[in-house]
């Protein structure tokens, strides 16, 4: 039995999104799997993902003081590298992960990794740099760019449940996202819930948020319909992420932004009803596996950096409140500008989104995007485009030799 | 001056020594990194063999000297050095200095060349904020005339750790000791005066010592390259090592030039004895007794004579030689001139010392302290020093060296 070790030292959604290569490295034979996390996503961690040894360091900021943060992590370091691993996945480009790849044998690292006092990526990584700067024809997920770092992923469809509804009469609604930008307003969100809402046969409804989301979860009570009002309940900073896992379990859908929360509703097979703009990008974070359905603003000025001002003030979110979400998919109406309907799909390289309503003017470069990146894995997945081809990877991808 | 760039040639005597400096700055407590140049060395070698017109051949190597001053220059952007040490023949072109002028990155050279042969210094001398030499006038006063005012006379000096007495088996020193010996190139001056010594029990190591059909049979190793480690082994095998300082010209043999060679140092380093031709600034660097001179051609063979028949002679020279370089000529303490110099004459940078975290555990304070003892730096060195030569480290780090990267790392994101 050999140790691998894989750390992820990202937040709540990346973790989920880590589930496809997690499964690919503990279907090897003979291998033992080992995640390090954050001490706050330790029991997530655990739960979630079962059949990995969960390690907890200190990644993230909160109260911790620096000495606790060098004593405790010293100790966590002593432990991993005594595991004497024969691979270690390193998968956040961050001065984080460089530092500590300084732990083991750079050869023995894939991802991102210092060797000689030299911060290095792998090709793969390289190529995933190209192609993110140019995020409208995306051509991968992040959940399946982390399963490419496995020399065998498993099939897509084998990491989450195909998307149904539970059958209890109980949706959840995500009130907000970490990021603001990245989520709806109350007078934008309330509409498109009631739209959802109704089209769903008006079942219960429980608020999913933290504790700092229960104002935002009043107001959307205080605000809603009466017939929508009545058959919420507010479990906002009431759950942990723990929690939110059987919860999950038992919802006909989870409506929200791209969040943790709508990933994890992915994991137990919970149908997604997700809400895309500002800087988030299905094609890049969307909810995995197949039964989900997004709405993604396509101005095209999207997806845009979170952290930039915007200059259009957030016009993205105009076509939400223009939106008629409760319109079956497919009816013809007076759908608006920017906003594509998409569904969860799979194919062999892992998870897309195929428009239902509305227009992406980028969907066949995306796809021949992909198809040549299929390619480049070695997969049988139709012809690659050779103009494509060279902005996904650059002469010095092949060139010279990988890290 | 905490941080220290230490900027190597391609190739070169001055290389060692570049070598030689950064390990000395090290053991001053200082955090240095080493650009290695010669690492490029194969880049150069390739395009000058690449068999194309000659006109594109050196378009490819003025452009691959853009492309090294660049990597000096992320170097330096990365490592953010107190100073960037230049040895003679570095790979800093006048953009890559005037650049870093205006950065405000102090910069020095220690030209450890002949400011006769190698004249270039002419061009580049002004960019440097402070040029150590090896020579006093006139080689200072045409400095000061092109505006050059940071100069400093630094000769120079033996690397103990290297140069240092040897117990040899006797299979070495049948392989590597003579009466007589001589370690180094065939220039004119030496060629003339070591014809003189064809019949002796002579041996003459190094290379450049081809066309001389007197000389070949006492060259060894056909002429080829000698490592510093035999080089050593030399010294320390030959009754007599003979150091006679090179020149361009064949007569005089004795060219009665003015700076010091490293030879000079790194034979007496060894407890070694040799007979060294006099020079104009020697006599400030060593007493009469501390080593045997000559000051002729006729005088090198008298005193060969003398000196063969006297063991306990050379013996005592070479005692008193190795102790005047460990008390005053190595490089340890020639850096610390250097430093000692820089601090005077350049503005102090604004740089302060990064506290170390509060508050913590007593058995991680002993292992930290154990830490800096390990990596030769002093308890007071602050946490960005530290931090520093931990990202220089080649090699795998220890998990509390990386938990004090990372929390550098995590600093950044969540502190600053």
């Amino acid at each position: 039995m050999t140790d691998y070790l894989v750390f992820q030292l990202a937040r709540f959604g990346d973790l989920v999104q880590t589930k496809r290569l997690l499964l690919s490295l503990a279907a090897l034979s003979d291998i033992r799997v080992h995640l390090v996390v954050d001490r706050s996503l330790g029991g997530l961690a655990r739960r979630i993902y079962p059949f990995t040894l969960v390690h907890e360091m200190c990644c993230h900021g909160g109260n911790r003081s620096e000495a606790e943060v060098l004593a405790e992590n010293a100790a966590v370091f002593a432990e991993l590298k005594s595991l004497h691993p024969e691979r270690v996945f390193t998968l956040n480009f961050s001065g984080l992960s460089f530092a500590i790849s300084s732990l083991f044998d750079p050869d023995t690292v894939r991802g991102y990794k210092r060797a000689n006092g030299q911060n290095l990526r792998s090709r793969w990584c390289r190529m995933a740099l190209h192609w993110t700067g140019q995020r409208r024809i995306s051509p991968l997920n992040l959940e399946d760019f982390w399963a490419y770092f496995a020399d065998a992923p498993i099939a897509p469809d084998q990491v989450n449940p195909h998307a149904l509804p539970a059958g209890a009469g109980e949706i959840g609604v995500v009130v907000a996202g970490r990021e603001a930008r990245r989520s709806l307003p109350l007078e934008v969100l309330l509409p498109c819930l009631e739209g959802i809402w109704t089209a769903l046969g008006g079942p219960r409804v429980s608020l999913i948020g933290s504790g700092s989301e229960r104002l935002a979860a009043r107001r959307l009570i205080r605000h809603a319909s009466p017939a929508l009002s009545r058959r919420i309940r507010d479990l906002s900073g009431q759950t942990t992420l723990e929690d939110l896992v059987d919860i999950f379990s038992g919802l006909d859908a989870v409506v929200s932004p791209d969040t943790g929360a709508m990933h994890l509703a992915a994991h137990v097979g919970t149908p997604v009803r997700a809400f895309f703009l500002s800087s988030a990008w299905v094609f890049e974070t969307g909810p995995y596996g197949e039964g989900h359905r997004i709405w993604q603003a396509a101005r095209s000025c999207a997806p845009c950096l979170e952290s930039a001002p915007c200059p259009y003030a957030v016009s993205c979110l105009r076509p939400f409140a223009e939106a008629k979400l409760r319109t079956p998919a497919g009816r013809a109406g007076d759908w608006p500008e920017n906003l594509v309907e998409m569904e969860s799909a799979l194919d062999a390289l892992g998870v897309t989104y195929r428009p239902v309503r509305g227009e992406y003017a980028e969907d066949v470069a995306r796809l021949r995007a992909r198809t040549t990146l299929a390619g480049a894995l070695g997969l049988a997945y139709g012809t690659p485009d050779p103009s494509i081809s060279g902005q996904l990877m650059r002469e010095s991808d092949w060139i010279l030799p990988n890290f | 001056m905490r941080r220290i760039l230490v900027v190597l040639p391609f190739y070169g005597g001055s290389l060692p020594i570049g070598r030689y400096c950064a390990e000395a700055l090290r053991s001053l407590g200082c955090v240095v990194e080493v650009f290695d140049a010669p690492g490029f060395f194969g880049a150069y070698t390739a395009i000058k063999e690449l068999k194309v017109a000659l006109e594109k051949q050196e378009q490819l190597q003025s452009g691959f000297i853009t492309l090294i001053s660049r990597a000096v220059l992320a170097k330096v952007e990365h490592f953010d050095p107190d100073l960037v040490l230049a040895m003679a023949q570095a790979p800093l072109d006048r953009q890559t200095l005037m650049r870093l002028r205006k950065d405000g990155v102090p910069t020095a050279m220690w030209f450890v060349e002949d400011f006769r042969l190698f004249t270039y210094w002419q061009t580049f001398a002004p960019y440097y904020d402070i040029f150590a030499v090896i020579q006093k006038e006139p080689f200072l006063e045409k400095l000061a005339a092109l505006g050059v005012s940071n100069t400093l006379y630094l000769p120079l000096a033996a690397m103990p750790s290297i140069h240092r007495p040897l117990e040899l088996t006797p299979a070495e020193r049948a392989l590597f000791g003579s009466d007589i010996s001589f370690m180094g190139a065939g220039y004119p001056n030496r060629r003339t005066a070591f014809r003189h010594l064809a019949r002796r029990n002579f041996k003459i190591w190094g290379t450049e010592w081809e066309g001389d059909t007197e000389l070949a049979p006492l060259v060894q190793r056909a002429g080829e390259r000698i490592s510093t480690e035999d080089t050593v082994r030399i010294f320390n095998a030959s009754r007599i090592n003979l150091n006679l300082h090179s020149s361009i010209n064949a007569q005089p043999p004795v060219s009665e030039g003015d700076f010091v060679n490293p030879r000079t140092f790194e034979i007496a380093a060894c407890g070694a004895f040799q007979l060294v031709d006099k020079r104009g600034l020697l006599a400030e660097l060593f007493d009469p007794e501390d080593v045997a001179v000559f000051d002729s051609l006729d005088a090198l063979m008298q005193k060969i004579d003398y000196f063969l028949a006297r063991p306990e002679e050379r013996e005592a020279f070479a005692a008193r030689g190795r102790k005047v370089v460990l008390e005053r000529h190595t490089y340890t303490q020639r850096m610390r001139s250097l430093l000692d110099f820089a601090r005077a004459v350049l503005p102090a940078r604004d740089r302060q010392p990064a506290a170390w975290p509060d508050n913590l555990p007593e058995s991680l304070k002993k292992d930290l302290a154990a830490l800096l003892d390990t990596a030769g730096l002093p308890p007071s060195a602050d946490f960005d020093t530290v931090v520093a030569g931990l990202r220089s480290r080649q090699g795998n780090l220890a998990p509390l060296e990386t938990a004090l990267l990372f929390l550098d790392e995590w600093k950044k994101y969540y502190l600053r």
